[in-house]
């Protein structure tokens, strides 16, 4: 696993396919970017894979997740992790702005409604704005994880109002999600009133995003996420758990056995994780 | 004696309406439908039943390009939540014995993002020679828009992997299973997992929205060209796609009519087609008529274990 396999495996087009052979597309192409900055390897294809990001944004602001799909979704906020020189203030700033205008659909004013009229609801389903991976759906963990992460680097630039409000409310977002054992699934923690599991990447992504959170709060989260990591069977979820436990100065003790890495964002994310555990954690910079 | 009609028995009776219109619309008298129900075990003998399922239905697929849908859901080194290795890898030779230009497997989970990992823990890399040369992730393919021709589905359009799409044959290999959300998993609501996650995320969220009973109809629509083999060696029975228990029932049940398979198997599940909504919606009535079925080899009955039910699905009995 290093850097060169993943620039081998760069398109023309300056962007990064899921996998060899296939169109270029934007969330590969920003996990090889910012492997690429904890690992430097050919300064050219960093900037032709800039250069592929520029290109791709869209005039709403956000990015499709690959060119043909004329629709912004949530890699907008995996954009947004890249630093606001690579892309461009302007760019930069259209995409928070992006993100800042997405919730989830049972935040609506309507549903909210729906639910009210029909005594359903109860549950936490919709108590706290989350983030889509499409415009219209509810939200969910990961894009939640990954918008909290992009406005808080957002916020270091003094950007638009209402960020720091946004980025607790998306965190108390997830703590409403938080599975019985700790840890977090892609968001339903319960399905018809029966508990659901929780899972090493959404874990991993969720601790990321509660870092500096006070460690009380998130004990069983961390002991669960810890757990994980043991029996963990693949190589992104153990790179997302690395990451999440790291960002709260824990290092994740791995399985007894090495996992192949099998594509680009899952060589991405083993290039950040090991990064992460010689002290650089890049979604925290 | 005054009957309350649910939200369910509503929907139901509309689907079941609206399926007979269109039905009427096209006219015609269609073929009956022909349905194998052979009794099978995770074993080498599997290889063989298979093959004669193949020969039996005449699926010609001289030089075409196959795709073979599992369901993949879950880490479960049990396989009781995925279709067994074994099965696909004997659908896999099957065809190419038949031959088939290229046949490969694909699949698209709907929750897990590490799909490989998902089915090497299945079993597949070990069960399937080069099974990562044969193996697409739906997910994470590339996409094409495909505009849906009168929607069951608030959608107009939905993007779909070029794999899918550039298949001549698609063939749905489900697992048995009660789905706690439409009552049944078989082979047409496996085509849930042609959509790709890349664009419409982890889960596919969107189709929720849109209706999942409308959705599946969309998607059968869609892909016309399928075969199907419904994994009900071990299949799942209570709290199904995932938490349900394994429930032993030892068969196969195949067909090119995913509509008559599927109610098919509801019927060896002691489930009753007509509940199911997407199947009303998708076929409607007349076509889930077990009279209009032509059943191959074991008869329902001799095959039929009810299939436990969540406290939400116990309408659906048999």
């Amino acid at each position: 696993m290093d850097v060169t396999s993943i620039t081998n495996l760069q398109n023309r087009d300056g962007g990064w396919p899921y996998r060899k052979g296939g169109g270029s597309s934007t969330e590969p192409t920003v996990l090889a970017l910012l492997a690429q900055s904890v690992d430097p390897g050919d300064p050219q294809s960093t900037e032709r894979g800039l250069a592929w990001l520029r290109a791709t944004q869209r005039q709403d602001g956000g990015w499709p997740p690959q060119p043909q799909v004329p629709q912004s979704t949530w890699v907008t906020a995996l954009v947004a992790l890249m630093p606001r020189d690579a892309l461009g203030a302007s760019r930069y700033a259209r995409a928070i702005d992006w993100l800042m205008g997405q919730t989830g659909k049972e935040a609506s004013l309507a549903y909210k409604l729906r639910n009210e009229l029909l005594g359903e609801g109860g549950g936490v389903i919709g108590k706290h704005e989350g983030w889509p991976f499409f415009p219209g759906a509810a939200a969910w963990v990961t894009p939640s994880a990954i918008s909290i992460l992009s406005l808080e680097k957002a916020r270091r630039y003094q950007m638009a109002g209402g960020i720091q409000q946004r980025i607790e409310i998306g965190r108390q977002f997830l703590m409403d999600r938080v599975c019985q054992d700790g840890g977090w699934n892609y968001g339903r923690a319960n399905v018809l009133g029966v508990e659901a599991d929780s899972y090493p990447e959404t874990t991993g992504q969720a601790l990321l995003a509660l870092h500096g959170a006070p460690p009380s709060k998130l004990e069983k989260s961390l002991a669960a996420a810890q757990a994980q990591a043991r029996r963990c069977q693949s190589a992104e979820g153990l790179s997302w758990l690395q990451l999440g436990l790291q960002a709260h100065g824990i290092t994740a003790a791995g399985p007894a056995h090495v996992f192949p890495y099998r594509h680009v964002a899952d060589t991405s994310l083993g290039i950040l994780a090991r990064a992460a555990l010689r002290g650089r954690n890049l979604f925290l910079e | 004696m005054k009957h309350r009609i649910t939200r369910r028995d509503f929907l139901t009776v509309s689907a079941g309406s609206l399926a007979l219109t269109r039905c009427s619309l096209v006219g015609g008298r269609q073929p009956q439908p022909r349905v194998s129900i052979v009794r099978a075990a995770y074993s080498q003998s599997i290889y063989d039943t298979v093959r004669r399922l193949l020969v039996e239905h005449r699926v010609d697929v001289r030089g075409k390009r196959v795709v073979i849908k599992p369901n993949l859901v879950e880490f479960d080194p049990g396989t009781t939540i995925n279709t067994h290795p074994m099965l696909v890898h004997a659908t896999l030779e099957g065809f190419r014995a038949m031959g088939a230009g290229d046949v490969r497997i694909a699949e698209g989970p709907g929750h897990r993002r590490v799909t490989m990992d998902l089915a090497d823990a299945a079993g597949y890399f070990e069960t399937i020679p080069h099974f990562e040369d044969l193996f697409i992730d739906l997910n994470l393919d590339d996409v094409s828009q495909v505009l849906l021709r009168d929607p069951f589905s608030r959608l107009n359009s939905m993007y779909f992997p070029n794999t899918a799409l550039g298949a001549d044959l698609l063939v749905s290999l489900p697992k048995m299973k009660t789905h706690h959300w439409v009552g049944a998993t078989l082979s047409m609501k496996n085509f849930f997992g042609l959509v790709p996650g890349s664009v419409y995320g982890w889960p596919k969220n969107v189709l929720h929205w849109a209706g999942i009973d409308e959705c599946i109809a969309d998607l059968h629509a869609t892909f016309p060209r399928h075969f199907a083999i419904v994994d009900g060696v071990v299949g799942m029975e209570g709290n199904g796609p995932i938490q349900g228990k394994p429930k032993p029932v030892g068969v196969l049940v195949a067909g090119k009519d995913l509509a008559a398979v599927d109610a098919t198997c509801c019927r060896i599940m002691k489930i009753k087609p007509t509940a199911i909504r997407y199947l009303m919606l998708a076929a409607g009535p007349r076509q889930l008529d077990e009279a209009n079925i032509l059943q191959i080899g074991e008869t329902i009955p001799r095959m039929q274990t009810p299939f436990g039910l969540i406290e939400e699905w116990q309408n659906i009995r048999l």
